[in-house]
């Protein structure tokens, strides 16, 4: 059979050419002219015209930015609470999932079924309590209270145990001649063998650490503990809202927004080989 | 007794393979008393905390259904459901067609670096954080921003998006599906991926064609896929909080204020405990009775979670 008998009529492959040029377009345009901005100096930033490319280049908001909110810090709490919080998710959901994986633990079922049904209830509605009990363990201003907040979740847990248990069990028969402990067994065969679920994981972990704005928002009112997003937050509120006391120009808002996204596009290109089997693996057999 | 033997060995056997993995409990303890912690006593917590009057001091009162009767009341509260709901359905459907729409577009696509960086590009906006989301839409709505220059050039008025009422429900729509967009074309596409390629095979010696393969084969294929995507965002349907957060004003608030906003603004900044949790529970049994209607709809199809 030719390949090219396999292919849409000329009208439809053309409408589906135009579907995707809008919807790329929708997507690539704002973003560039959101680098554009940012990239602009202060007085070209706010001069009407559509902006694609920087009409005068500058990196002054960059500098004005990161003067005015002193973004070292915030830039840094995000860094320490996203990559800390992100490695020990990892490593708890890994422990977890090969514990669970073992199917003549007894009360294995009922474990599972404890750590499912918190995936079932929505946990952002619990907020309330959450902030109560933040504040009853002393939370509230700290390291740990962000870090610790959502430190594991079902779902990477049972992500990983999906993960594992697609690896044939001959392959772990044969390595418990060579290896007599689990432990061994752990870290010199599951783990190495599970690269994309433990890299999957870990991304997603980063990125929602990363991103998170409601429980910063909730237990940290000191601004040396500031996190990213609440920064952003703030400036864009200023910028929506008329009062403007303090006024901020556009090309540093974008600024500071362009900064919060390199990480994560950093974050993305490193992982980007294993995502697509590792959410394919987790979804398919969940 | 002949039937009391399997079962007394049963035990025993249970009892070795416990003492087996002792030490393996131990390490799931720490992890078990997380869930109990952050899970599930806040559950028990909130609704303990919407039948009292909690107040600054820290002491507490029964007083049974109050909070509830002063919660159907407030209009605030009536109208987040509402919001709550035509926010979440409208991003839903629209980003359910368009994900759709754009995993089967660029499944057809032959040149594997255009497939890829179109993909790239569609899935950034998911990635990235409300506030950046919503700070760069508030600069393209903006009076100075990207869609009133392109108006202006087209001998338009400038128009206040983000201050007029009329149109915050539709950008909080809009905006919800230009982030969500790429995440959910990649569910779709790794299950496009995921078909057994003999049902090609079988439909092209039938001489079918490749539209009638995609309405035969693919769509078929994907319900387990839709069904899940359509579960998950019914599950967070009256949980949008950062959106609403961050591009909410004054001005439009009523319009987008989503029940856990409404949750936050009277539970922690209020502080009125009482009647953030009795509306926390309000919504938790709405989510649970929508997703619960949902799969017994869905029943036929096999979900994926």
């Amino acid at each position: 059979m030719s390949k090219s008998k396999n292919q849409l009529s000329k009208p439809i492959k053309l409408l589906n050419y135009l579907m995707l040029m809008i919807l790329f377009l929708s997507m690539i345009v704002p973003m560039i002219n959101i680098i554009s901005i940012a990239f602009s100096t202060n007085q070209a930033s706010m001069s009407p015209g559509i902006s694609l490319i920087p009409k005068a280049f500058s990196i002054e908001g960059f500098t004005y930015i990161w003067k005015k909110e002193n973004l070292w810090r915030p830039l840094f709490n995000s860094v320490f609470v996203s990559i800390f919080g992100a490695f020990l998710q990892t490593f708890l959901s890994a422990i977890a999932a090969y514990i669970l994986m073992k199917k003549d633990l007894p009360f294995r079922r009922f474990i599972l079924a404890f750590i499912m049904i918190t995936m079932m209830v929505p946990g952002e509605l619990t907020l309330v309590s959450i902030y109560t009990l933040n504040k009853s363990l002393g939370f509230i201003n700290t390291y740990r209270g962000l870090i610790i907040n959502g430190l594991v979740s079902g779902f990477s847990i049972i992500l990983l145990k999906n993960y594992f248990e697609s690896i044939p069990p001959s392959i772990f028969e044969a390595a418990q001649i060579d290896y007599s402990s689990e432990m061994k067994l752990f870290y010199k065969i599951c783990l190495p063998l599970s690269k994309p679920g433990i890299a999957t994981v870990g991304f997603i972990a980063f990125v929602s650490k990363w991103n998170s704005l409601m429980i910063p928002v909730t237990i940290i009112t000191d601004q040396d503990k500031y996190t990213l997003p609440l920064v952003l937050k703030s400036l864009v509120f200023n910028s929506s809202s008329v009062s403007g006391t303090d006024f901020v120009a556009p090309n540093a808002i974008m600024a500071a927004i362009f900064i919060s996204t390199i990480p994560l596009v950093i974050a993305y290109l490193i992982a980007q080989k294993y995502l697509v089997s590792g959410m394919t693996i987790g979804s398919i057999k969940g | 007794m002949n039937s009391k033997q399997p079962k007394f060995h049963k035990i025993s056997r249970t009892w070795k393979l416990m003492k087996k993995y002792r030490f393996i409990y131990l390490l799931l303890i720490p992890l078990l008393l997380y869930f109990v912690i952050f899970s599930y006593l806040p559950l028990f917590m909130g609704i303990i905390q919407s039948f009292q009057k909690t107040t600054l001091m820290g002491t507490s009162t029964w007083i049974g259904f109050d909070n509830y009767k002063e919660l159907f009341k407030n209009k605030d509260f009536i109208n987040s459901i509402i919001n709550g709901f035509i926010i979440g359905t409208g991003t839903l459907c629209l980003s359910f067609v368009l994900s759709l729409i754009l995993a089967l577009g660029l499944n057809e696509l032959s040149n594997s670096k255009l497939k890829s960086s179109i993909q790239t590009t569609t899935y950034l906006p998911h990635l990235f954080s409300w506030t950046v989301v919503g700070g760069i839409w508030i600069n393209i709505l903006s009076p100075n921003g990207f869609v009133n220059n392109l108006l202006k050039s087209l001998g338009h008025q400038s128009i206040l998006f983000m201050s007029e009422s009329k149109y915050a429900q539709i950008i909080m729509i809009l905006t919800g599906a230009w982030k969500g967009i790429g995440y959910t074309a990649v569910l779709f596409m790794a299950s496009i991926v995921a078909i057994n390629p003999n049902l090609f095979e079988a439909a092209q010696i039938d001489s079918a064609s490749r539209w009638r393969q995609i309405r035969k084969i693919i769509i078929p294929e994907l319900k387990p896929t839709m069904a899940t995507v359509l579960i998950l965002g019914l599950m967070g349907l009256f949980t949008n909080f950062d959106q609403v957060f961050v591009m909410g004003n004054p001005a439009i608030i009523q319009k987008i204020r989503t029940p856990l906003l409404f949750i936050y603004e009277n539970g922690i900044s209020r502080f009125n405990i009482g009647l953030a949790t009795a509306g926390a529970v309000v919504i938790l049994i709405l989510t649970m009775i929508v997703t619960f209607l949902v799969r017994y709809l869905l029943k036929g199809e096999h979900l994926d979670v």
